[in-house]
């Protein structure tokens, strides 16, 4: 018996190892946390004023979580959705992005026109470096020596020198620049443009653009396909592009770069985050308020989950 | 006019950056018509199918917001039944039509909505113009004074219910689109098996 009841609570207890997926409500004001194997909510948590942008450690310690309306980064234990500290980020953060060491965190505010440089461990400004109007999209490179802005009004992609905060080169994209990624590689930067409809794709090293992905879906007129969210899979086989009020998801062969599917999730795609295997991609939907869990090799939404109120941005806990 | 104006401008908190107009006073990006493929993934519907007296009526029913979005479903899934893609494909057609014949109302009406705002700030301000002069009159006519005071309070208050009113107005568009897209996803359902 004694043995029974141990094996049975050793089982039950393995699931903590499952990746939990955090996703920010900004009108909720709270994080929904999923459990990323069987998919269902196992709760919600208050964390501030107008959550957005959200990431988290690569230990998986440390939440972090863009509290746009409290002019500050909320850090809290992913384990226990308890706030551990703040950080401070100029007014208005909306989107950052960690060093792929962890730290510095890299934060784009948005009324002030810079991009606010935060030391994770010493919890203190290590720089304001100034950028284009309204900045918006946040990416490292994958060495982490290249930290990218984009500013919505400017309509350019910067290229930050992370040792000397410096800006090194400036890439004119579309209209709106939204969102910055790497491919795993290092050798192509994607950059969303929401009012443009396109994502630019950049080569590094020159800094020029050397494609512009289009996107045309039967039976939705132009104006509602507007890119925000870009991931990319780390063979860079994939390209995954949400498409804002055209409530889908591009799927873009990273070859080719070709659009080959269109996936219908939810209302308002916005963010996206893949699991740490990339079997699935999470996506918050803003207006349906739900997460659409999308398979990765098949290129279908397997599930809607519900979340809170207006859900932004998502990150899933490292392995 | 000026503080009104920057009132009207910043009424609600900017979920998605989108500069208020009179014609368009709200946050939210204006999008001026909906299309079926962002709710739909089925078969078009057939060219020049006509809506069937039983597609008509159902459609009616379940755009009808004051219907709960679980009843509709459930009217959608009984009529779903032994049903082909083209029929669910009609049905679609029939509910997005009136949504978004019904979303380009609503719009027009908050353009109605922006331009009275700004009408009611124009005369607010000339009231208080009004109100200057009167008092630096000499001497005052205290009368006068009364009646211009109590109408600008009244003006005043009538704008900024309005104006709290707004973010309400401002997410009507947002939850037809909501309704839209939950009647779309039960039809959908219907299409895989």
């Amino acid at each position: 018996m004694k043995h029974a009841l141990a094996i049975l609570l050793l089982t039950v207890a393995t699931p903590a190892l499952a990746n939990k997926v955090y996703v920010t409500n900004e009108k909720g004001n709270d994080v929904t946390v999923i459990d990323g194997d069987t998919l269902e909510v196992l709760g919600s948590y208050p964390v501030g004023n107008r959550p957005r942008g959200i990431t988290i450690s690569p230990d998986g310690t440390e939440l972090y979580v863009c509290a746009s309306d409290d002019n500050l980064v909320r850090v809290f234990d992913p384990g226990t959705m308890q706030e551990t500290h703040t950080l401070p980020s100029g007014p208005d953060p909306e989107l950052f992005v960690l060093h792929p060491s962890g730290n510095p965190l890299y934060i784009a505010n948005e009324d002030d026109n810079l991009v606010t440089v935060v030391d994770t461990k010493a919890h203190k400004v290590l720089a304001e470096i100034p950028v284009g109007v309204e900045p918006e999209g946040m990416g490292v490179s994958p060495d982490g020596k290249v930290v990218i802005n984009t500013s919505e009004t400017t309509n350019m992609a910067h290229f930050i020198d992370t040792d000397s905060f410096e800006i090194t080169a400036n890439v004119l994209v579309d209209s709106r620049p939204r969102f910055a990624q790497f491919s795993d590689d290092g050798s192509r930067l994607f950059v969303s443009s929401e009012i443009g409809g396109t994502v630019s794709v950049i080569d590094p090293a020159s800094q020029q653009i050397t494609r512009t992905i289009r996107f045309e879906i039967p039976g939705v007129l132009p104006e509602a396909i507007q890119p925000v969210g870009v991931r990319v899979t780390a063979d860079g086989k994939k390209i995954f592009v949400a498409l804002g009020p055209a409530n889908r998801v591009a799927v873009v062969d990273g070859d080719t770069l070709e659009v080959t599917d269109y996936i219908l999730v939810g209302q308002r795609v916005w963010q996206l985050a893949f699991t740490p295997d990339q079997k699935h991609l999470y996506t918050t939907n803003g207006n349906s308020n739900d997460v659409t869990v999308i398979d990765v090799a098949t290129n279908t939404a397997v599930k809607s989950i519900p979340v809170g109120q207006q859900p932004w941005g998502v990150v899933v806990a490292p392995n | 006019m000026r503080h009104l104006l920057i009132l009207v401008m910043l009424a609600a908190v900017p979920a998605r950056a989108a500069t208020p107009t009179p014609d368009w006073p709200c946050v939210q990006p204006r999008q001026s018509h909906l299309s079926l493929g962002q709710v739909w993934t089925g078969p078009p519907p057939p060219e020049g199918a006509a809506e069937t007296p039983e597609i008509a009526a159902l459609a009616e029913r379940v755009v009808q917001r004051r219907m709960p979005i679980e009843e509709a479903t459930a009217a959608i899934d009984a009529f779903a039944q032994g049903k082909d893609a083209e029929t669910l494909a009609l049905l679609m057609q029939a509910i997005f039509h009136r949504i978004d014949m019904q979303r380009t109302a609503i719009l027009g009406g908050i353009s109605r909505y922006g331009h009275r705002q700004v009408a009611l700030a124009a005369r607010v301000e000339a009231r208080r113009a009004r109100m200057a002069e009167l008092e630096a009159a000499d001497p005052p006519d205290f009368d006068a004074i009364d009646a211009e005071e109590e109408a600008l309070d009244w003006d005043m208050r009538v704008f900024s219910d309005r104006q709290q009113s707004l973010t309400y107005v401002c997410e009507t568009p947002v939850i037809l689109e909501q309704r839209l897209f939950a009647l779309g996803r039960a039809l959908a359902a219907h299409l895989t098996q």
